[in-house]
């Protein structure tokens, strides 16, 4: 399937020599902390909390307008700390998310409007559906579909999800396409 | 008391965090030890907000206090209270003109204009509580259906994680200074 092309304004996004879209609204707190390895697009509104810890985000990743993307917190017995955020390669992060994940696998998609709860983990090639709310300390074993509020697998995926997604996320990054502003 | 925009009476004591990109409009008081991350909101609109000590406001979080669409125009302008130690998490939106002390409101849940929180709430992710009506101590709202249950503990205090952030966030954040109480 061809997706449709999807265009933005050349002047609202910032395009990174390894091929990262970063919108200009979007907020990326501690930038030092912030690694995107390439093909990345990070739309409109967006906050990145790399000020908390470290963020790394793989290649050909897209987050979603006003989505949330921020480093868990855990309380030890001595102290206090925030987790390393990272996300793998090809994961696909749709509009209003908030994730708190300490881990994203690789060919991950994530519905509209979800709550990734604190420390969860997200193994490869699992599907998050729309409005999931993810209890904090959830681990997604791969191939599992979760819906609901709380979420719960209710499906699986198939074998190819890791080429569908693929796909998808290359096809996205390639039918993002700038425009000049005409005035 | 209308808030005109462009007047500046935020209130910051000393001790409190508040960040530059976060948007604080109207007569508004941060109590000491506060943390304000980036980008949340925090909106006088039709009466003053005070907000107590040791609060967490995370980002995307809108606390207003709006005059309701139904009511009088000319009804007096009301005070929203914010006790000390809440946790406010991303995305939530508190209307509520009382909210005692301990209390949780989760990512995305929403709090009304005439439900008030008395000690050691929590309001669950995407939960939406708008009655008039005052939420016993320890109350936790969860789930899809709004179910609701008592706790027997206050939720545990965000102490350390507001040392470490207000450690931090300096580092990374211009802050909005603090004012002496009574000076405008």
């Amino acid at each position: 399937m061809e997706l449709p092309d999807r265009f933005y304004m050349k002047a609202e996004f910032i395009e990174t020599a390894s091929g990262n879209k970063v919108s200009k609204k979007s907020v990326l707190c501690g930038s030092q902390n912030i690694v995107l390895n390439g093909k990345s697009i990070i739309c409109n509104d967006c906050i990145v909390r790399g000020d908390l810890a470290n963020v790394r985000i793989g290649r050909y990743c897209v987050i979603g307008a006003r989505s949330v993307i921020r480093p868990p917190f855990k309380k030890f017995s001595k102290g206090v700390a925030f987790f390393p955020l990272h996300i793998g390669d090809h994961v696909f992060i749709d509009e209003e998310c908030i994730i708190n994940a300490a881990q994203i696998g690789s060919y991950v998609h994530i519905g509209k409007n979800c709550v990734i709860g604190r420390r969860c983990v997200l193994k490869e090639c699992c599907a998050i559906g729309d409005n999931v709310y993810l209890p904090p300390e959830t681990v997604v074993p791969p191939f599992t579909v979760i819906t609901g509020n709380p979420g719960k697998p209710t499906g699986e995926l198939p074998e190819c999800t890791q080429d569908l997604m693929v796909d998808a996320t290359k096809g996205f990054y390639q039918h993002f396409l700038p425009v000049q502003e005409v005035k | 008391m209308e808030a005109t925009p462009g007047t500046c009476s935020v209130k910051i004591s000393p001790g409190a965090v508040v960040c530059v990109e976060a948007e604080i409009r109207g007569d508004v008081t941060i109590g000491a030890r506060t943390v304000v991350h980036p980008r949340a909101c925090i909106i006088a609109e039709s009466g003053p907000i005070v907000i107590g000590e040791s609060n967490l406001i995370e980002e995307q979080v809108l606390i207003i206090n709006k005059k309701p669409d139904n009511g009088p125009a000319d009804s007096k302008p009301e005070t929203l209270t914010i006790g000390s130690n809440n946790v406010f998490e991303v995305g939530c939106r508190c209307e509520s003109l009382k909210i005692g002390d301990h209390n949780v409101v989760e990512a995305k849940a929403a709090v009304g204009r005439d439900t008030e929180l008395t000690r050691g709430c929590v309001i669950g992710a995407f939960c939406e509580v708008t009655g008039h009506e005052a939420l016993a101590d320890n109350t936790i709202i969860y789930g899809d259906q709004y179910d609701q249950r008592r706790q027997y503990e206050k939720p545990p205090d965000q102490t350390l994680q507001l040392d470490f952030l207000m450690k931090i966030l300096p580092n990374y954040h211009r802050l909005k200074k603090s004012t002496k109480t009574g000076d405008r």
